[in-house]
């Protein structure tokens, strides 16, 4: 029986397939295939992740953004810029939440990391200060 | 209801709002993928560290852990909270800092959790440093070999065992042979003795009620105040068992460091294992022998390596240890205890049967042992204490042969008649330590065979009139004598002149 490949390195070769241009499809069928054959696809959610990592790594950045409202484009624009700054990606997707429980401020989440600046996460933080 | 102060309200609300504009930033971050039984296995954090500190955002607030398996998918991480508010999915980040507790003398007198938190009611502890949790142990350079006393005021373990500051003695029994009372009396003799060690007591997983009864007798004896308690229990997660000997290394190496000396009790080590196995097989660690993870050596070597002499050059402060060990029926071999006895340097061993013969303290001449604490005995002692040991061990094997018949030399018998009036001579009450003049005295009539016609019934009835007689009448040598000093030959002619007539009115009849 081989022996049970980490997520890291099954997302490491998608990420490189993707990077190479090998087809969606194809490297996508090839990850199902081989998740359900080893009876991995309660990892789905991990593996996103993963690719997501390993693919930042590569300098392709996936970024969510949440706001209490839709962002201007000159906001947009300096999000973008701030990534570029923070991860030296060199491709920059992002996708615009609004979620009205923010209250105020900006939460971009990167892979693995997090910029945080909204109103309801400093409450939250203020919140817990002097528990 | 206590003022409300809009000074120190309004304060405490400006650090708070600096501290959040100072982490605002990008920061890592990860999720919580499962969680249960005190542990959280958490995806992301790749840059997370052994034993650093996370937050785990829940929605009440947020629950503290530490990453204690760093694997190559994901983290285990051990709550230092209850576990009921974390759930899968919520957002972990690092807090930055290794695990850290509040040190200084602030402590002193407190009752406090492995984290430092109150637990006595006396309100919050402001203490001005905090002291790393997990700490490298002193380097060879920086220390000093042990040379001076720690009395325990136990007269056994004074003369026979003695105890140097910086040691690692180790204390090993069955359940009820007298393990805890040994360390208590310590603590009270450093108080009475005015020492100045601070004692830092260790309750792992012990009962609450007896922390609580512990805690009553130290301040009744008036050593509370020299003394620190952290206690954990029972109902307690294991993280919590397992972080509190460290912890509490931690709150004694700050006396250490600052040219003081400290001494510290983990009663027991036996349970620390135990919570650090729990939390090991719920890491899923391999398990090993008797299911314990490989490295519950380094659990306790790590631990006890800490204690130290400091050099004169770093204030030849000290931190003394005094682990406790419960062992089953008597088994010394187990796995836990042939460890901690190879770690320590010396054990002293309590044995059941002599605990119901009523010899208390129930200590085993034969069996125990102290590797460095000749260097560190008080001339005092030493001087009268000489071949005690082997007298009582080769008492113990010849008492034994001699219940198979009578016919026995002369010298046996005497050997056995001295070993009797020893025996009773080194029982002591709970709670009544010895000072050295009281040692002193006490044994040197006994070995030079002053009391020899003082029935062994009466060697305690005839040593308190000996104490007492010298006491009065001899006040000033006896306060010399409590120096340590070798006796002198006026002080040996007081003792001798009184145990001779003090034995009289106890004759053997």
């Amino acid at each position: 029986m081989p022996a049970r490949l980490s997520r890291r390195k099954v997302t490491e070769y998608i990420a490189d397939q993707l990077i190479a241009g090998t087809r969606h499809d194809d490297v996508i069928r090839q990850l199902a295939a081989y998740l359900i054959d080893t009876r991995r696809t309660n990892e789905l959610e991990l593996i996103v992740r993963d690719i997501e990592y390993a693919l930042s790594e590569r300098g392709v950045v996936l970024a969510h953004v949440t706001s209490a409202f839709d962002l201007t484009e000159t906001t947009k624009a300096a999000v973008r810029d701030m990534i570029a700054n923070h991860t030296n990606a060199e491709t920059i997707y992002q996708k615009q939440l609004v979620d009205p429980d923010v209250i105020g401020g900006i939460r971009i989440d990167i892979p693995s990391r997090s910029f945080d600046s909204t109103i309801a996460h400093r409450l939250n933080t203020l919140m817990n200060y002097k528990k | 209801m206590p003022e409300l102060s809009i000074t120190e309200l309004s304060k405490d609300l400006r650090a708070a709002i600096a501290n959040l504009e100072a982490t605002v930033g990008l920061e890592s971050v990860g999720v919580v993928v499962r969680v249960g039984d005190g542990v959280a296995w958490i995806h992301g954090l790749r840059d997370a560290g052994y034993g650093e500190v996370l937050q785990i955002e829940t929605k009440t607030g947020t629950v503290e852990a530490f990453a204690l398996n760093l694997m190559e998918d994901e983290i285990g991480a051990v709550l230092l909270g209850t576990d009921a508010e974390v759930s899968a999915g919520n957002t972990v980040r690092l807090k930055g800092t290794a695990l850290q507790v509040p040190v200084g003398p602030e402590l002193l007198g407190r009752v406090v959790d492995p984290l430092g938190r109150p637990l006595d009611g006396a309100g919050p502890i402001k203490t001005k440093q905090f002291g790393l949790v997990e700490r490298e142990a002193i380097g060879v350079m920086d220390r000093k070999s042990v040379h001076e006393p720690l009395m325990t005021g136990i007269m056994a373990i004074d003369a026979m065992f003695p105890i140097g500051r910086g040691q690692r003695e180790l204390i090993i029994g069955d359940r009820q042979t007298g393990k805890t009372a040994l360390t208590i009396d310590t603590m009270i003799n450093q108080a009475r003795q005015k020492t100045g060690v601070v004692n830092v007591y260790v309750a792992i997983g012990q009962k609450l009620s007896k922390v609580a009864r512990l805690v009553d007798r130290l301040k009744e004896e008036g050593v509370m105040d020299q003394t620190i308690v952290v206690a954990t229990s029972p109902s307690d997660p294991a993280s919590l068992l397992y972080l509190a000997p460290y912890a509490a290394t931690a709150m004694g190496e700050y006396f250490r460091d600052n040219k003081q000396h400290a001494l510290m009790i983990y009663d027991d080590l036996t349970k620390h294992a135990v919570a650090y196995r729990q939390m090991s097989l719920l890491l899923r660690r391999p398990p090993g022998r008797e299911a314990y993870p490989g490295d519950v050596f380094y659990l306790h070597s790590r631990l006890l390596e800490r204690s130290a002499k400091l050099s004169d050059k770093l204030g030849g402060g000290s931190l003394t240890a005094l682990p406790i060990i419960e062992t089953q029926a008597g088994d010394i071999s187990a796995y836990i205890p042939t460890n901690v006895i190879s770690i320590t340097d010396g054990q002293i061993f309590l044995e059941t049967d002599l605990f119901y013969q009523g010899i208390r303290p129930a200590i085993s001449a034969g069996l125990s042992v102290s590797r460095v604490g000749g260097a560190a005995q008080t001339k005092a002692v030493k001087s009268v204490s000489g071949n005690l040991k082997l007298g009582l061990s080769q008492f113990r094997e010849l008492a034994s042969f001699a219940q198979f018949g009578s016919d026995l030399d002369e010298a046996t018998k005497s050997q056995i008649d001295r070993g009797r009036r020893l025996t009773e001579l080194l029982k002591q009450p709970q709670y009544q330590p010895a000072g050295i003049w009281e040692q002193v005295a006490s044994i040197y009539a006994v070995t030079n065979g002053l009391f020899d016609k003082v029935a062994p019934s009466h060697i305690k009835d005839a040593q308190t009139a000996l104490l007492t007689r010298l006491w009065a009448e001899h006040k000033d040598a006896m306060r010399t004598l409590n120096d340590g000093d070798k006796p002198t030959d006026a002080q040996i002619k007081a003792i001798e002149s009184v145990a001779n007539h003090v034995s009289i009115g106890f004759e053997d009849k």
